[in-house]
């Protein structure tokens, strides 16, 4: 059963001076459990707000939303919270670390609103998690004193260490240099694979773009889906509709 | 347990942000501080006024009762003091104590001395808070000894050649017809003029008022009565001693100035109560104040807490916790401050000379709780607006660059 599915959303906001703006407009997705979904597009396309749509973060003002086949429209602030926490993971392109906490209280934190379980033995979870990025050295270490390569493993442990079925990254490598980009790509798949998590990536770089199960694009608020050609094709602009 | 998770969130939250914690709560601390010390400092003040006058006037409600022969005079007759006893024992007022002037002479080794004299009964004692310097004071056995029994102030015992508990020292009292007492105990006089003693009035009429070459003693009664009856028992005694003095007359008034230090603690419980909830309030302003500077800083925080699932009721919660948190314990930490100085007062080397504190004053618990509670009640509403704020901040605006 598909996880994510979106049907006709739109998202508009009033401006100051009473125009609106659609930031999205009759976006359809629909994506399987344990895929891996790319989404590219330029700078102020709505990407981002299409992530924090389907990461409950942000409502649709139109269309229809499908998590694991039940509609979320409706539903209360609290009850959204708690699914939104229990369900989805997410990395940040600026990692977006909590500044004076150690690698392994970042890791921890999520596990506040977790079972009790998840709580109680916060700790020795997030040394694990930890371990599972390749940071078992750098568990106490303050995020300020890490690399950004290492921040973002940090903030990688962090979105995964309740186990989300859903993992959004909103441009996971745009702060960082194409070889860390592609380090940090790595561990990323090989834990998404490994836990058997479903993958929305979203990327202004066509190479991370490349190694998703299938690819779309987002062009002033519209989304299609690209055919390998396309992609391939040197104009990202150019895609068929 | 989700209790639990927020509450160790929340406090994870006060100790890495502690900085700014402390930095808000400089006013916070300082308006407890103050207000508890200032309260019990005026509770000491307090306490030594009514000390002092306690030993002069006695206590409140203390009254004076007095009955005057046809010719003006009162003296120490077995019939007005019958009189006086039947009145108090009829409204069973447990405190009371018979009491006059008088001198008389003292042979001490030195040569003869005018003592000023105080009579009393045993329960003068406690009615005055007569302190015991050395040995004892009177007792309701001393009304039946042999020979007079005497308490007397240091200068009368210095006189004596000390005092020995041991071997009580006595001294030849009166002129023409001299009777030798006994110095049972010795006391601490305020009155430092004149050599002092303190005698039982059965002892006076029988041995010592003979000698009328002194002029006569003079009696009353004073009886200590709950402070809200003094003004009716007044009002009955006075007719009731009136109607038993056939041709004399009889006044009862109020002795002690009970009423005028109630004001000191009125001072007390509005004026700096007052004074302190308004530093309260500042000190509330300046949390208010860094909470809302901060709440900013805190809004993309918030939004990254809020991917993790944190509904609106947890993130409302750590802000006003942060700052509930940090007042109470601004608040205890001013308290304790507070203990700790006053009761390491030294308090001897402080006060002036001839002023003491028997009974010196707990530390007032109820103005360190108020102010405790008032801080964190502080706390609360400072947090109030912050936390609002962080609730209806967007996520979307808080996590994105
Ligand atoms: N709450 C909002 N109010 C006004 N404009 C917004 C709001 N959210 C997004 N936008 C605008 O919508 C467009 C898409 O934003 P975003 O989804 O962040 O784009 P992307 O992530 O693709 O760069 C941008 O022009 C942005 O300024
Ligand atoms: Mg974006």
């Amino acid at each position: 059963m598909s996880v994510v599915s979106l049907n006709g959303i739109g998202r508009s906001v009033a401006l100051p001076d009473g125009e609106v703006l659609r930031i999205l407009t009759g976006v359809d997705l629909v994506v399987e459990a344990g895929e891996h979904v790319a989404v590219v597009g330029r700078s102020g396309s709505g990407k981002s707000t299409l992530l924090n749509l389907v990461g409950l973060l942000d409502r649709p003002t139109s269309g229809e939303y499908l998590l694991d086949g039940r509609p979320t429209t409706g539903m209360s602030a609290r009850r959204t919270a708690k699914l939104r926490g229990a369900t989805f993971g997410f990395v940040f392109q600026q990692f977006n670390l909590l500044p004076g906490r150690s690698a392994t209280d970042n890791v921890a934190s999520p596990l506040f609103y977790g079972s009790s379980r998840e709580f109680l033995r916060r700790r020795s979870i997030a040394r694990a998690m930890l371990t599972r990025v390749g940071l078992g050295g750098r568990l106490d270490t303050m995020p300020e004193k890490l690399s950004g390569g290492e921040q973002q493993r940090v903030a990688l442990a962090r979105s995964l260490v309740r186990r989300p079925r859903v993992l959004l990254a909103d441009e996971p490598t745009g702060a960082l240099d194409v070889d860390t980009g592609s380090a940090v790509m790595d561990v990323l798949e090989e834990l998404v694979r490994e836990d058997g998590t479903t993958l929305v990536t979203i990327t202004h770089d066509l190479a991370v773009a490349a190694r998703a199960d299938r690819r779309f694009r987002l062009d002033h608020g519209v989304l299609t889906q690209l055919d390998d050609a396309a992609l391939h094709g040197a104009t990202a602009d150019r895609s068929a509709p | 347990m989700g209790l639990l998770a927020a509450i160790t969130e929340a406090w994870q939250e006060v100790r890495v942000h502690r900085v700014r914690v402390v930095l808000s709560l400089v006013g916070v601390f300082l308006a407890v501080f103050a207000m508890t010390t200032i309260t019990a400092v005026g509770r000491m003040g307090a306490q030594m006024l009514q000390e002092s006058s306690d030993r002069s006037q006695g206590r409140a409600a203390t009254l004076q009762l007095d009955v005057y022969s046809s010719d003006g005079s009162s003296t120490v007759d077995a019939e007005s003091m019958a009189q006086l006893r039947s009145v108090v024992a009829r409204h069973g007022i447990p405190w009371s104590s018979l009491t006059g002037s008088l001198q008389f002479p003292a042979r001490l080794p030195a040569g003869t001395k005018l003592v000023s004299g105080t009579i009393v009964e045993p329960r003068y004692g406690e009615m005055h808070r007569i302190q015991v310097l050395q040995g004892r004071w009177f007792t309701d056995a001393d009304t039946d000894r042999f020979a007079p029994a005497l308490v007397v102030d240091q200068q009368f015992a210095d006189g004596l050649g000390g005092f020995d508990p041991a071997a009580p020292p006595t001294v030849v009292l009166g002129g023409d017809t001299p009777v030798r007492g006994t110095v049972i105990g010795v006391v601490d006089d305020r009155n430092t003029d004149g050599v002092s003693a303190w005698v039982l009035p059965g002892d006076v009429e029988r041995w010592i008022s003979a000698d009328t070459t002194y002029g006569s003693a003079q009696l009353g009664m004073q009886v200590w009565v709950p402070d809200r009856d003094a003004e009716a028992l007044q009002q009955v005694l006075q007719q009731e001693l009136t109607a038993s003095v056939p041709g004399g007359n009889a006044g009862v008034y109020r002795y002690d100035s009970g009423e005028e230090l109630g004001v000191v603690n009125v001072v007390l419980a509005y004026g700096v109560r007052g004074i302190g909830i308004f530093a309260l309030v500042l000190g509330g302003i300046g949390v208010l104040n860094v909470g809302l500077v901060t709440v900013r800083q805190r809004i993309r925080e918030i939004g990254v807490r809020r991917s993790f699932g944190a509904t609106s009721g947890r993130v409302f919660f750590a802000v006003l916790f942060e700052s509930v948190c940090a007042t109470a314990a601004a608040g205890a930490l001013a308290v304790l401050l507070s203990v700790a100085i006053i009761s390491n007062l030294p308090l001897s080397l402080i006060l002036p000379q001839g002023i003491s504190l028997t009974d010196v004053p707990p530390y007032p618990w109820e103005a360190a709780l108020e102010g405790f509670l008032a801080a964190t009640a502080i706390g609360a509403l400072a947090g109030l607006v912050p936390a609002v704020m962080a609730v209806r901040a967007q996520v979307i605006d808080a996590i994105r660059y």
